[in-house]
């Protein structure tokens, strides 16, 4: 089958990327991942393969205890496996150094998570220029541009002086959503994004996800309990016992 | 990065303020035993303008005699310097060399200028010899000297310096600051320090008091002190003679005799117990401060472990988490240390406990480099645990 290409523009006003949407994107390959203690071995993912494609929007779902988070830090290099292969965009980063992984989630990679994980002492703009601070050779003019618009895209623009006390939880979590987008990543791991917010504010931000998927072309691979949220992405992936059910 | 850890103190400047307050007190613990290790360090390396070796101190108690003392002794001195393996004698006043007793004043002026807090000692013609004293300008006291109109004085440069400023002070007249009585300065020595190894190179002027003149008047109740220089070498034998010659002359005179170099180690024993006790004290200060910014920082990120775990996730590498701690760290002593600095840098400028102020300036750098030392000694396993944090970890802990 040929791959279907999807042409949009990129947040940061970069030239138009063009996104083939059957080339993988994040692909697990036989991934174990076992936690130990001193005299408990707990299998949190037994043997997963998983292929995301560019450009796809995934919802995981299953049981607590599961494996949904481990999995979500293993996509997002937070996490080494005990065994198996992890590729993104192509390559094997399961023998990269630190620094290399540091970069990659730097560059290739957006957070989400279900508690904000904002700095209280930080503005919403330092916050959003997070993770630009960690990229070399970028400016604090083009940081505090790219902040800048990322809020403007979540409808911040108003709130860059703010603190996160001082916002609401749905304003949280689109100041999460707009650092994650200020580094332009190819890939959003959303670990229960509307989790900790009313249904309101939970429909807002699944909104802001589905537009940035389709608009944008980001690929996202989104961890909920929620089925109504889940059904809304192109596909969803059931999680049991560490094991891919569906 | 710097002006985001600029941002975040800033914005976390209640909880670093305690920090920045003890590590301004800590600065100034630091300072003050700086100053202590750099000045006595200075005036250790200063020559003490005499030489010890192989000079005898004979302190000479004469009882209950009542016969002329001054007379006794002007024979005495003769008769010790006709001895053989004694090179020169001199009868000073009780501040020898190393010794607890000093007489200080503050008597000259120089044109209606006071002189500075001086230490005064009495000499004689011998005590350049005995005591090895280098005239950089003018002459030692010599008999010349019994026929002057005014009473003649040497003085060191110290002492010069803070009377006299730039004019040569060979021949110039002082006056005591009554007005009532003048002398005239007739040489210079480089420096006298006599107090002890660590002592400060202050002014001092050496008075005139030669036992054959007729002009000098002892009192009874003065304690003779002879100072008298050996041939190298000279032991138990020599001093045994020489107590036996002052009874035999005296008829009944003691005379306790001690070296100049056992004076001096008694001295530096004296100086140095309350140095170490007080370096001790510090070291304990110092320790105490490390141990509370260790818990300090340990405890800043146990509170932030989600943050280290977001900024990992966020593209911060490791070591970058541990830089960036010990650079707040860093951050948090410069702001401590310029406080200090600016409140220490007013002890120089005021002039305060007559210190030079090179030694306060040495005294700040080197008190600052201490606690920079200190606080990187202090951040840098707390930073080695926060660079280690896993990321995964650290962010489901919240």
């Amino acid at each position: 089958m040929e791959p279907t290409l999807t042409k949009s523009p990129l947040l940061t006003g970069a030239p138009a990327a063009i996104l083939l949407k059957n080339t993988p994107m994040i692909k697990l390959l036989d991934i174990e991942k076992v936690y130990h203690t001193d005299t408990i071995e707990t299998v949190a993912l037994n043997r997963v393969n998983l292929t995301i494609n560019k450009g796809e929007f995934v919802s995981v779902m299953g049981p607590s205890g599961c494996g949904k988070s481990t999995l979500l830090s293993l996509m997002g290099l937070l996490d080494e496996p005990t065994g198996g292969t992890i590729e993104i965009d192509g390559r094997a980063v399961t023998s990269y150094s630190d620094k290399e992984l540091a970069r990659v989630r730097n560059h290739k990679i957006g957070f989400i998570f279900q508690s904000f994980h904002l700095i209280n002492d930080l503005s919403v703009l330092d916050n959003v220029e997070l993770p630009l601070l960690y990229r070399a050779g970028m400016s604090g003019k083009e940081r505090r541009q790219r902040a800048q618009a990322a809020l403007e895209k979540v409808g911040l623009i108003a709130r860059t002086k703010h603190f996160p006390s001082q916002l609401s939880g749905g304003q949280r979590q689109r100041v999460a959503i707009a650092r994650a987008l200020a580094g332009a990543p190819e890939i959003i791991l959303a670990d229960e994004p509307t989790g900790n917010l009313d249904s309101v504010m939970g429909d807002e931000i699944m909104d802001l996800l589905l537009g940035l998927n389709r608009q944008e072309g980001t690929t996202i691979v989104m961890v909920t309990h929620d089925e109504n949220m889940a059904h809304k992405t192109e596909r969803l992936i059931r999680f049991f016992d560490g094991s891919q059910v569906s | 990065m710097i002006r985001h850890l600029f941002t975040l103190i800033w914005n976390r400047k209640r909880s670093n303020f305690l920090l920045m307050s003890e590590i301004l007190l800590s600065f100034f613990v630091l300072f003050a035993v700086s100053v202590l290790l750099v000045s006595n360090y200075y005036n250790y390396r200063q020559p003490l303008g005499f030489q010890y070796e192989n000079v005898w101190e004979l302190d000479v108690n004469p009882g209950q005699d009542t016969t002329d003392h001054k007379e006794m002794l002007r024979l005495l001195v003769q008769r010790l310097q006709s001895t053989p393996g004694v090179v020169a004698v001199t009868n000073t006043s009780t501040n020898t060399p190393f010794s607890f007793s000093n007489m200080d004043t503050n008597q000259y002026t120089y044109k209606g200028k006071a002189g500075p807090q001086t230490e005064r000692y009495d000499t004689d013609d011998e005590t350049a010899k005995v005591l090895g004293l280098n005239v950089v300008a003018g002459r030692w006291f010599d008999r010349r000297d019994a026929a002057a109109t005014r009473p003649p004085i040497v003085v060191n440069q110290k002492f010069a310096e803070k009377l006299l400023g730039q004019e040569a002070p060979v021949g110039k007249v002082l006056v005591s600051n009554d007005g009532k009585r003048e002398w005239q300065i007739i040489g210079v020595v480089d420096t006298y320090r006599s107090g002890s190894d660590f002592a400060s190179n202050d002014p001092a002027v050496f008075d005139r008091r030669a036992l054959q003149d007729t002009a000098f008047k002892m009192s009874n109740n003065e304690v003779p002190v002879l100072l008298v220089r050996v041939q190298p070498g000279s032991g138990a034998v020599l001093e045994q003679r020489l107590v036996k010659e002052i009874k035999d002359i005296t008829k009944g005179w003691v005379a306790k005799v001690n070296t100049l170099t056992e004076n001096r180690h008694d001295k530096l024993k004296v100086v140095l117990t309350p140095m170490i006790a007080l370096g001790i004290i510090a070291l304990f200060l110092i320790i105490n401060v490390a141990l509370g910014l260790f818990g300090v920082l340990w405890y800043n990120i146990s509170q932030r472990k989600a943050e280290i775990g977001l900024r990992r996730a966020m593209g911060a590498t490791g070591a970058g988490i541990g830089k960036q701690f010990l650079g707040e760290m860093l951050v948090i002593t410069t702001l401590g240390v310029l406080g200090g600095m600016l409140l220490a840098a007013q002890f120089p400028l005021l002039g305060v406990f007559g210190i030079e102020p090179p030694i306060y300036v040495l005294s700040i750098l080197l008190a600052a480099l201490l606690i920079y030392i200190l606080t990187a000694v202090c951040a840098f396993q707390p930073s080695r645990i926060a660079a280690g944090i896993q990321p995964a970890v650290s962010l489901r802990e919240e």
